[in-house]
């Protein structure tokens, strides 16, 4: 409530459910049309995901020494993990496409909070009455849009590459699992957000997350081949929860966390948690940045 | 009576500063702000002074949300900064950080439109509100380019711009026409009246003194994080004992010059230059614009003629050195130098 000085209302702003609507779709839009200004970008990084699934896929025929033994020593290996699958091609590059969605998430989000920072936008968007929320629902949208983007087409190239079929499993479940696994997704950017945005810094840490990330997410192996300790860190990482519910389905092979009523439950508890989390941190970080130098110190 | 529209009560801001010293790390306490009070009135155009590093920027940060102050309270438009974040923002108009805070890689027009959103402004109005700023700022040429390609003075003139989309009743105004050229920020300084006119209120900080005196209803002068002169320009120039300087340039007799020194008020008159025949006459008066046609009768006889004259008075950057001791545009310039921070890399 207006006290302590007169109040000559907000101007031409009308704060309310449509602006905030309006908010998240205008971030959106601009983040999009900026990217369309760097001619090919989308496209080039959709080759990321075949060449991060070519190197095990040809490691793995020339350690076995054809492919069929590679097949069949993926076999046997996965069999030990529940999953015993010889399409070790599809596998992989499934599991480097969920890698690159969820790269792609928090690499977006990293970049953005530092290139606004250094630029002045970050701290122009902080001096504008819009909803941090909001604008963060913008970016991270657009981050979603790029990242699946980046997914189809690496999955549609890569298919055609490695002579493998994505789609003899049950697409509607699996695009289901990827979509109830972005919330998680978009609270680990959040939290990355934050983290830049203290440290001043993005290229060194994406650098070091996007190799943890590849490791912990199993993208070449199933993770019940870590030893026990590492193997639950890794089965609490959402991403890995993500990864192993698409990849399941769509290769008809079981889950590494149990039936698919678990892996469901299981998503949606991170679906609700870690956006909650991601957000807190957020903020709390946010208030500590402003008690300090402020958002705009780069 | 006029209503303070912005309310500061014992504002303190000290932040934690690293220091490396040969090789040894430790922290430093800055106190940006010590204990700042102030009120500025509903539809005044308000001028904040001082040099680099005095505390200008560290206020402004805490008015307009982007600090939080260690001690103290404030109120914009009649919200709490500290508990009322959004509606203090919904209030007001920034240009805080010269031409930085665009998107490069979109157009003039796109920027506008995105901020334009960000202020909750409705689409139509928003439309509407786009073109009439880009009629008054002579927008056209270039708003359709992306702001990569504008010069210095452009990116500064849709960063005005941006400041007013919303058209809020508060503008916030830091160094507005540094990197302008001499017209755009005559134009600018323009649009500042009219805004002042319309009844907005403005803060507006410069190290321009003739800027200040220009615009301003009322300034403060700051210094290490301290208030230590508020009042109109007048009022504050007449506040120091100082005398004026009338330069007279011309053709004068001894005689002339005799009756200027019997001139009651006239402290001295000091010849500065001869050279062909004319004489340059500096001529040292309590009260300048008192006894100027007094200065004019005595000099004048005897055939003499006068060419040109100029009355120099006391100005804020007077003010400045006569409250700290120092220069107001050294102070900017060796301050701005030694704690300039490195940008990017």
């Amino acid at each position: 409530m207006a006290g302590e000085t007169v109040a000559r209302g907000f101007g031409l702003g009308r704060p309310g459910r449509r602006a905030s609507i309006e908010v998240v779709w205008t971030v959106f839009k601009a983040r999009l049309r900026i990217i369309s200004r760097y001619r090919g970008a989308i496209l080039l990084e959709s080759f990321i995901p075949i060449f991060f699934a070519g190197l095990p896929i040809f490691l793995g025929i020339a350690v076995a020494g054809s492919e069929e033994q590679a097949a069949q020593n993926f076999f046997d290996n996965t069999q030990l993990a529940g999953q015993g699958t010889n399409e070790y091609r599809l596998y992989v590059l499934l599991g480097s496409s969920t890698f690159m969605v969820v790269s792609l998430m928090l690499w977006l989000i990293g970049y953005w909070v530092r290139r606004e920072q250094e630029t002045g936008t970050l701290e122009s968007l902080y001096l504008s009455p819009a909803k941090r929320l909001h604008i963060l629902t913008g970016v991270t949208s657009y981050t979603l849009v790029r990242s699946l983007s980046a997914f189809g087409i690496a999955l549609a190239i890569g298919s055609l590459v490695f002579g493998v079929n994505p789609l003899s499993g049950n697409i509607l479940a699996a695009l289901g699992f990827l979509a109830l696994g972005l919330p998680a997704l978009w609270g680990i950017s959040f939290l990355f957000g934050a983290f830049v945005m203290r440290i001043k810094e993005a290229n060194a840490v994406i650098q070091l997350v996007q190799w943890i990330l590849a490791f912990l997410m199993g993208v070449y192996f199933p993770v019940t081949m870590f030893p026990p300790v590492l193997r639950g860190f890794a089965m609490a990482f959402p991403p890995t929860l993500m990864n192993d519910a698409v990849r399941s389905t769509l290769l008809n092979i079981s889950s590494i966390y149990g039936p698919w009523y678990v892996v469901l439950a299981l998503m949606f508890m991170a679906a609700w948690i870690v956006p909650l989390l991601g957000y807190e941190a957020f903020t709390v970080m946010e208030r500590r940045i402003k008690r300090d130098q402020g958002v705009g110190q780069f | 009576m006029a209503e303070p529209i912005i309310r500061i009560e014992r504002l303190s801001k000290t932040y934690m500063s690293k220091e490396r010293k040969k090789g040894a790390k430790g922290k430093k306490a800055v106190h940006a702000l010590k204990d700042v009070s102030l009120d500025i009135e509903d539809g005044e155009v308000f001028g904040l002074l001082g040099p680099n590093g005095a505390g200008k920027t560290t206020l402004i940060k805490c008015l307009t949300t982007l600090l939080i102050p260690t001690s103290g309270r404030a109120w914009v438009n009649g919200y709490d900064v500290l508990a009322e974040e959004e509606r203090v923002r919904a209030s007001i108009g920034c240009m805080l950080m010269g031409d930085r805070g665009l998107y490069w890689k979109l157009t003039g027009r796109e920027n506008l439109d995105f901020f334009g959103a960000l202020y909750h402004v409705p689409r139509a109005p928003r439309r509407k509100r786009l073109q009439d700023l880009i009629a008054l700022l002579k927008l056209d040429d270039f708003v359709d380019r992306t702001v990569e390609t504008y010069s210095a003075g452009q990116r500064m003139i849709v960063a005005f711009a941006k400041s007013l989309i919303h058209d809020a009743p508060i503008l916030f105004l830091d160094e507005p026409t540094v990197t302008m050229d001499v017209p755009t920020a005559r134009d600018l300084r323009h649009i500042v009246k009219e805004l002042h006119a319309q009844g907005k209120t403005i803060l507006y900080t410069t190290h321009l003194m003739h800027e200040a005196e220009e615009l301003c209803n009322r300034v403060a002068i700051i210094d290490h994080g301290e208030i230590i002169a508020l009042g109109t320009p007048s009022d504050l120039k007449s506040s120091i004992a100082r005398e004026d300087v009338v330069s007279l340039e011309g053709v004068f007799s001894d005689a002339s010059i005799g009756r200027l020194r019997a001139v009651q008020g006239i402290r001295n008159v000091a010849v500065a230059t001869e050279s062909g025949g004319r004489t340059k006459l500096e001529v040292l008066c309590e009260n300048s614009r008192a006894i100027l046609p007094k200065i004019i009768e005595a000099a004048m006889g005897d055939g003499a003629t006068i060419e040109f004259i100029r009355s120099s008075e006391p100005t804020l950057e007077d003010v400045f050195i006569a409250k700290t001791g120092r220069t107001l545009s050294v102070d900017t310039r060796v301050l701005g130098e030694r704690e300039a921070r490195p940008r990017g890399r």
